[in-house]
Parts: C-alpha cells; structure tokens; sequence
C-alpha cells in the first residue's frame, strides 16, 4: 500500500468518527434547544392535569376579562364625567364599597358556609381548609369572628390554636360567604381536605352547613403598610 | 519552550478537532444528565395540541393581567385629577387610593427579604425533595406571623383571595402556574429575618425541607425589594358590603 493510500485509509477513518461525534453533538444540541424551549410548568403535567390547566386557565380567563369590561366601563364612565364637568359620587362609593368589603376593611353578609370544628387539629389544618375555601371561591372568611384577611394566621399545635394572639379553645367556627353549593360540594367530596385532614387529625370533627346568610365583620387590622410605600 | 511548540504543531489537526468536539460532547452529556431532575418530564410532541391550548390560554392570561393594571392605573389618574374640587370629593378619592394600597391593588417596594426554593439538587432524591405549595404556604404564613405586610409568589401578590396549590409539578397561585425555582418576595420591618430565625416553627420547616429533604432555600435582604399589584378579580359576587364597618356577626 502507497503512502497515499494509507493517508486516504486514515483520513477516511478520521473523518468517519468526527461524522460521528458530530451528529450525536447534532442529536444532543437539538434535545438541549427543546428542552429549554419547553415551559417547564407545563412539562412536568400529564395529558389529565394539562385537560384540567386548560379549563382552570379558561375559566379565570374569563373571571380577568369580566374584571376588564367593568374597568373599562368605569374608566369610560370617569372619562365621559371628565369631559362634562360632571362627578361621579356614587360610582366612586360604590367602587370603594366593593374594594373595601373585598380587602376586609368593612363587613360582608351574604349566603355561605359554617364550618364547626371541634377536638384535636393544627393551625395548618386550618390553613388548609382556608386555602381550599379561597380556591372555592369564598369572597370573605372569618374564623372565630376573626376576618381573615393578609397576616392572619392560625398557628399552632392541637389544642393550643391561635389567632391573632387569642386562643381558639377546643370549638370554634369557620365561617365564609360564596356559593353554599360549591363550597360544601368542594370541602366534603371524597379525598378533599376535610377526608385529607380527617387522616391526618383523626380526632379532629369538621361539620358543614350551607347558611342562606353569613354576616362577617370587618378586619380589626391596619390594612395600610407602614413599612411599604407605593410604587406609583 | 521550543520543543513544546514543535510538538504542538506537529498533532495532527483532526486529534485536535475531535477533541474539541468530544469535549463539548462531554459538557451537552452533563448538562443533559443534570436536567433530568426527579420532576416527571413528558415529551412535548405525544401532548402538543394541548400544550398550545395550555400556552396560548397563559398567553391571554398575561395580556389580561397588564390590562387590568393598565386599566387601574388609567382610573387612579383621572380620579387624581377629576373635576371635583370640594374636601367631600379629594376626601372620596384619597379613600380610593389607601383601600386599594390595603387590598394590594398597588404594588409596594420597601425593605424586606427574598428567598429562593428550589427542588433538591440531590440525585435520586424522591418526591419529598421537590417544592410543594405546601412549602410556599407555610413560607408565607411564617413571613405574615413575622410581620409581613406584603408577601409575593413569583410575580403573583399575594391578596385575601389567593390560593396556593399543586396542579402536577406545577404551583397554581391566584391564576398563575408557577415553575421552580420559586422567589417569595416580602416587605416587612428591617429586623423581619431575625424574627423569622427567633420562630420555632420555621426552624423546624428549614430542617424538615431543607436539612433532611434537601430543598435548595437561598434568602437575600434588602433595604428595598418591589412587591407587584394584584392583577386579579376584585369581584363580590355574592356577598353584600355591610352598612358601616364592623358588622355585627
């Protein structure tokens, strides 16, 4: 064999193994650019979760642009109000009424829920039907006539629970406003958070009951951040 | 000096070619194996019609969201600068304004702190070592116990009305889906951290998700960090406000 031939022979070889090398780097590259291209979030789901993202995702969707009609129907209201010379006093209460009863900051009665809770529970299986209840869609809570409102808490150990600094003792009550049906139909279905805590606090007694009317109070807290400034 | 140039010179180029390229071979391999964390991964392609619908709704959502804000912002400036020039008006207006800074309509910057989870870095590190809307509930509801004002997921406030629960490997709050890693942004009072290490029952969540199931939890201070508005629905649909302040039970 020439000197040449075995060059060609090699160069040959070689060229075969950077092809190779190069198109398993090709395959790695691409799989690395999807990966990253993917929304983690969404990645991580099953066909199941990702039936039930979409129609979460398109029932709040609706929820925002119901809350952008009536923004935009305010914002037109002021701006007709502008150009008139004219002022909107009882549009303004109003959108203050509905702010402050939303935040806390005044007391809301309408049909809901009361939930009894007796024996041995954690505040965090408290805070469990709390976040249950608000992913209900319950407008306002209260617990033990407490307003539960951003910084309120139940905390503690069974049989030591608190809130805002005041003991609960061994019977209280929950109580939220929202629709009756769907809040009761969503904490007592079976696996929902009144069976979960069932297993976890098993002498823990949660009753509910739909109430045609559920007056709530308004928070006692400063809603207003001392150590926060707006950022207009 | 010289005989190391020579030989340099006298490798054959394609030795040098192959090596580069196995070596980012060897980097795309690692940077692969360490994307492979516990979290369950499906391929894109078997789900890609939903996937769109799933992405394209999110989409919507976001639009919506800066909308609204926009929408609130443009109503706060003409309320600043209506007509009205009587005490009773600026009186109604100045109302607006702090009932919608207490319901976290408007974002607020101010000192506080920042933490970070993320999912265990551990190999073969089972459920327990993901983050969990449980963690960022408990998270936050230390944050409040602590003397938090304002408490954010993400970019998501959080109000009286937000939930914070698991939807597969994903954390829903208020309307959003969350990926890790997760950012709990708080403004509270400058010795907020301290408080939080004096807190029995945050040391025992730091070692329980951190010391034992290796969750990745990082916390900054700051003299000024940035809580976002609430971009939700601020809809009373079945409730009535009550008369005066206070109600009655």
């Amino acid at each position: 064999m020439t000197r040449a031939a075995r060059g060609f022979g090699r160069s040959r070889r070689e060229q075969l193994t950077i092809a190779a090398v190069a198109a398993i780097l090709g395959i790695l590259v691409i799989g690395q650019l999807r990966g990253q291209a993917a929304v983690p979030g969404l990645s991580t789901l099953s066909t199941q979760e990702l039936t039930l993202v979409i129609a979460n995702l398109n029932t709040r969707n609706d929820q925002l642009r119901t809350e952008v009609a009536g923004l935009e129907q305010q914002a037109a209201s002021l701006q007709s109000a502008r150009a008139n010379g004219q002022t909107t006093v009882d549009q303004l209460d109003g959108d203050l009424a509905r702010i402050q009863a939303w935040s806390g900051a005044i007391g809301l009665t309408g049909p809901g829920i009361s939930i009894s809770v007796r024996g041995a529970i954690g505040g965090d299986g408290i805070e469990e039907v709390l976040n249950e209840l608000r992913n209900s869609g319950a407008e306002a809570i209260a617990v033990a006539d407490v307003r539960v409102v951003p910084g309120v808490v139940v905390a503690g150990a069974p049989g030591a629970l608190s809130i805002e600094n005041t003991a609960l003792g061994d019977v209280f009550e929950i109580r939220a406003i929202g629709s009756p049906e769907i809040l009761v139909g969503t904490l007592t279905r079976a696996g929902g958070v009144i069976a979960q805590i069932g297993a976890t606090y098993p002498d823990a007694r949660l009753s509910v009951t739909p109430l045609e009317t559920v007056a709530l109070p308004a928070s006692t807290r400063n809603l207003i951040p001392g150590d926060g400034q707006p950022r207009l | 000096m010289n005989t190391l140039l020579a030989r340099a010179r006298a490798i054959p180029s394609w030795q040098i070619t192959l090596a580069v390229a196995l070596l980012v071979l060897g980097f795309l391999i690692a940077a692969q194996l360490s994307a492979e964390g516990p979290r369950v991964r499906y391929t894109t392609q078997e789900r890609s019609p939903l996937v769109e619908s799933a992405q394209s709704l999110q989409s919507q959502q976001d639009a919506l969201k800066a909308r609204i804000l926009e929408l609130r912002n443009q109503i706060g400036a003409m309320e600043s600068q209506g007509p009205g020039s009587a005490d009773s008006l600026k009186a109604l207006y100045a109302s607006l304004e702090q009932a919608r800074i207490g319901a976290g309509l408007i974002g607020l910057t101010g000192p506080g702190i920042v933490f970070r989870l993320e999912d265990s870095s551990q190999p073969g590190a089972g459920s327990d070592s993901l983050v969990s809307a449980q963690d960022l509930r408990v998270l936050v509801q230390e944050l409040w116990l602590g003397g938090a004002e304002a408490v954010s997921i993400n970019d998501e406030r959080v109000t009286v009305s937000t939930a914070v629960l698991d939807i597969g490997g994903s954390v829903l709050v208020n309307s959003a889906y969350l990926a890790p890693p997760y950012k709990v942004t708080a403004i509270g009072p400058g010795d907020l951290y301290t408080r939080l290490q004096a807190s029995i029952s945050f040391r025992e969540f730091v070692t329980d998700r951190v010391e034992h199931h290796g969750v990745g939890l990082a916390v900054a201070q700051a003299n000024a960090v940035d809580v976002p508005a609430f971009a939700g629905t601020v809809a009373i649909r079945f409730g009535q406000p009550a008369a005066s302040p206070g109600a009655t039970p």
